[in-house]
């Protein structure tokens, strides 16, 4: 007869194995590595949280110290790769497999750990699409994760970072799987309970509180005179053009320098109120003034950002807060709302091919993907409409009815050359040669050509919505590609037919003086400005400071 | 919160040296020496293989500020780090001697305003710009002992450092914004001299901590602060020349007390709030923190730092 509870058996197992060890569920730091040791199990599927912002650090250097000889040949399942620990993890013998996400700061290292067969790479997924295979054929057997304080009966509080934290556990505690959480404090009482205690079965807390890099605090101070035109290049050919109200901003300068001319270049062509009122997005900074002088209405996160926690719990009517008064993220829901639910994702990126498919990696670092390509990606899905996905999708059709759906705007923000005056559009994208030197049978491309709708440099736009044909869409490209060897490969006269036909838009074709492109137009010249912006609540990190 | 100096006035330490003396003069009052149409540049830059500038970093002339005539000079802090050089020296030099030869004539001016933004002596012409900066010392000097008053005004990127730091030192008013600084050896000198644990710069916030305008004004070692707006600046560059100190052997000897003072107080300090605790200031820690309305209440609380310049 089969049995149906092998899984619910050997959970209990483990859990007698460690009984020993633990009071309740509170285990004393020094026996954490010799838990794991009895609790994770040679083959086993384990997420060791590594979010973008928070990552459960103190559980990974435990997990280092396990004997190799007793725990091996994990396979590590988790968003972001960011830790030296985590890299040591394959380094050590202790794991060998590897499904991820992003890894950022140890994109170096995992490209070495590859290419010395180190790891036994699965894919490299985006967030959301990691987060579906918890629940269908990655499901973790044993999860360690991060949150700010714990109660005795494991009820968690993960504080503003919540980011992946209940899908990771949702996944692993409803499968028959065992969760270990690290904490910055165990407490009598949480603020409030982010995640049910009977999820959890061990709490831990950590002799450091876990360390948050500041990710998405862009210093106004270095945006350049080009990446303001760029920016009124964005806001008058695309924004005033397609009127989207909801939308994803990157990272990047280029986005950056948007956020900061809302409130002045914005302002002068009328669009507040009328743009970029609803919000997927991290707690950029840089879009305090933004918020401040009235355009936004509301903004969902995906994760916190260090140094925002007081202004977002003073504006409670833009961010998503708690009953305790702070900031509740989620990555899983913020990257379908900005899936499904934005009309328009724009961000930069590092390369350009002539089909549009953009990359931002390069031959010895892969960095992953992160949620870009969710963000940059049409939902087929998708069946509400908005005016400004109709107008996209019916210049890509080339016509109106009532089976035109719409597109979502994904719009590429580059210089034509990027640091150390590399080009950025090229003939074939880096990642190809990576692909090739590593086997892998599907490139990684950050966003497809064919989700991409419009390229936007210092040369002008390239709305690659109204070209016709591949032809088309390379000399739209090449066209803005400014002095690149791309650019100057261009043919003249398909150009010109391309700008006639309002598929190019150069700055002055919308009507843009390049001598206002000037850094007094920002909202915010320097971070000071954004403390003053946000009446002192904004309390940015030292390393951003100059006052 | 919308602050309206920052959306509505250009920014000092944003705009380039032309900008801010647009900024400063009354409008259209400017007349240059030795523009860039002259094109006279540094014979010294090409053999680095350098490009030069027509104007070698330097803009002199003379305007009006509210319909007082004054000398300007101002550095181009994004042009070689504002240096002190061969070319850029001279002019400067010769404007100050022009100055000082024709008070008391009907040529004279009311105020010389140095816009000084500048890391100190351009190193690819180092001789040269070591003997601008003495030259510049003494012909300040020269020009205060004629009775016109020198007023340094600090706020751009590149700070005055160096040489920059002691011509600032020497002019009769020095006017200073939060993100301005004054120092000699910079923080990239310190750190690479003594160690990162003597001086870390990459930690912004010590670099303004000890070099920048507020540390400065609280220590005397500036007179007046103003917001980072170019129409601020202007304000108090107009009114400066009223409060300055004649250059008389009791006012050096009056500021060798107070300096001698502060050292024997301060001396022993490892940083600014330290000094703030022992000088019984509220909130030292908090200092940087002040929002600018809150600062400038603080500073008008304190009475004059020095009389003594």
């Amino acid at each position: 007869m089969t049995d149906w509870l092998k899984q619910k058996k050997e959970r209990a197992r483990r859990l007698e194995e460690v009984a020993s060890l633990v009071s309740g569920k509170v285990v004393q730091p020094a026996d954490v590595t010799a838990l794991l040791e009895r609790i994770i199990c040679s083959g086993d599927r384990v997420c060791l949280e590594g979010d973008n912002q928070k990552q459960a650090d103190f559980l990974a250097e435990c997990l280092t110290r396990v004997d190799p000889s007793q725990v091996h040949d994990l396979h590590i399942v988790q968003s972001g790769l960011v830790l030296s620990e985590h890299l040591d993890l394959f380094r050590l013998g202790i794991a060998r497999k590897l499904d991820f996400s992003y890894s950022g700061p140890q994109s170096g290292a995992i490209a070495r750990a590859l290419d010395q067969g180190k790891i036994k790479l699965g894919a490299i997924h985006t967030y959301i699409e990691l987060f579906a295979r918890y629940y269908v054929d990655l499901t973790p057997n044993v999860s360690l994760i991060a949150a700010v304080s714990a109660d005795r009966n494991g009820n968690l509080y993960t504080g503003p970072n919540t980011e992946d934290t209940p899908t990771i556990v949702e996944a692993t505690a409803y499968k028959n799987g065992i969760v270990i959480a690290q904490v910055n404090k165990i407490v009598d009482t949480v603020p409030r309970i982010d995640i049910p205690g009977d999820q959890i079965d061990f709490i831990v807390e950590a002799p450091k509180p876990f360390y948050v890099e500041p990710l998405f605090t862009r210093d106004p101070a270095a945006v350049t005179e080009t990446q303001i035109l760029m920016a009124m290049i964005a806001l008058k050919g695309i924004y005033a053009e397609y009127r989207p109200r909801r939308l994803n901003h990157g990272i990047g300068f280029a986005t950056a320098a948007i956020e900061l001319l809302l409130p002045t270049y914005g302002e002068q062509l009328g669009l507040r109120g009328e743009v970029a009122t609803h919000w997927a997005l991290n707690p950029h900074p840089t879009l305090i003034p933004a918020i401040e002088s009235g355009w936004v209405q509301q903004i969902h996160c995906f994760g916190s950002e260090v140094g925002m926690d007081r202004y977002m719990s003073a504006r409670p009517d833009i961010y998503f807060i708690g009953h305790d008064g702070t900031l509740r993220s989620n990555r899983l829901l913020c990257q379908n709302a900005g899936l499904y639910a934005c009309d328009m994702f724009i961000g930069s990126t590092l390369q350009i091919d002539l089909a549009g498919n953009s990359s931002t990696v390069t031959p010895d670092r892969i960095a992953g993907f992160g949620g870009a390509p969710n963000m940059g990606a049409d939902a087929h899905g998708r069946r509400h409409v908005s005016d400004a996905w109709l107008k996209a999708g019916r210049e890509a059709a080339g016509n109106d009815g009532p089976l035109v759906r719409g597109r979502k705007l994904v719009v590429q923000m580059v210089e034509t050359f990027g640091e150390g005056m590399k080009p950025a559009f090229v003939e074939e994208l880096d990642s190809i040669a990576l692909a090739r030197k590593l086997g892998m049978p599907l490139a990684p491309v950050m966003i497809f050509g064919d989700d991409v709708t419009h390229i936007v440099t210092e040369e002008g736009i390239a709305n690659l919505l109204l070209c016709r044909n591949a032809d088309d869409v390379e000399q739209a490209i090449r066209g803005v590609a400014g002095y690149t060897p791309v650019g100057l490969a261009r043919d003249r006269a398909k150009v010109e037919a391309l700008r006639e036909r309002g598929v190019i838009r150069r700055p002055e074709d919308l009507g843009i003086n390049l001598l206002q492109a000037d850094r007094n137009l920002l909202a915010a010249r320097s971070i000071r400005d954004l403390v003053t912006w946000s009446d002192g609540l904004y309390a940015p990190p030292s390393k951003f400071r100059n006052w | 919160m919308i602050p309206e100096n920052i959306m509505n006035e250009p920014s000092w330490y944003e705009s380039s040296a032309r900008a801010r003396i647009n900024g400063l003069l009354d409008a259209g009052s400017f007349s240059e020496i030795l523009g860039p149409q002259d094109k006279i540049m540094s014979p010294h830059l090409a053999l680095f293989d350098l490009p030069p500038a027509f104007d070698d970093g330097m803009i002199i002339g003379r305007g009006l500020i509210d319909g007082r005539p004054v000398a300007v000079a101002a550095q181009e802090g994004q042009f070689m780090g504002g240096t002190f050089a061969e070319v850029s020296g001279a002019k400067l030099v010769g404007l100050l001697r022009s100055v000082a030869s024709a008070a008391g004539t009907s040529q004279a001016v009311s105020t010389v305003v140095l816009l000084l933004d500048t890391g100190g002596v351009r190193l690819q012409e180092a001789n040269a710009g070591e003997m601008a900066v003495s030259e510049t010392i003494r012909a300040v000097l020269d020009v205060r002992r004629a009775g016109v008053p020198v007023v340094a005004l600090i706020g751009g990127r590149a700070g005055a450092f160096g040489g920059g730091g002691l011509v600032t030192a020497c002019c009769s008013h020095i006017v200073i914004s939060e993100q301005g600084r004054i120092s000699v050896s910079g923080p990239e000198v310190i750190e690479t001299n003594k160690g990162v644990e003597e001086f870390d710069s990459h930690d912004r916030a010590l670099v303004w901590r000890i070099t920048g305008g507020r540390s400065r004004v609280l220590l005397g070692g500036a007179d007046s602060y103003v917001k980072g707006d170019i129409s601020s600046f202007r304000q108090t560059a107009a009114q400066a020349r009223n409060s300055a100190p004649s250059l008389s052997l009791e006012t050096l000897e009056r500021e060798q007390e107070r300096l001698e003072q502060r050292l024997s107080s301060y001396g022993d300090c490892r940083d600014t709030p330290e000094i703030w605790t022992l000088a019984g200031l509220p909130t030292p820690d908090k200092i940087a923190d002040l929002t600018e309305d809150e600062f400038i209440s603080l500073l008008a609380k304190g009475g004059r730092r020095h009389d003594a310049r």
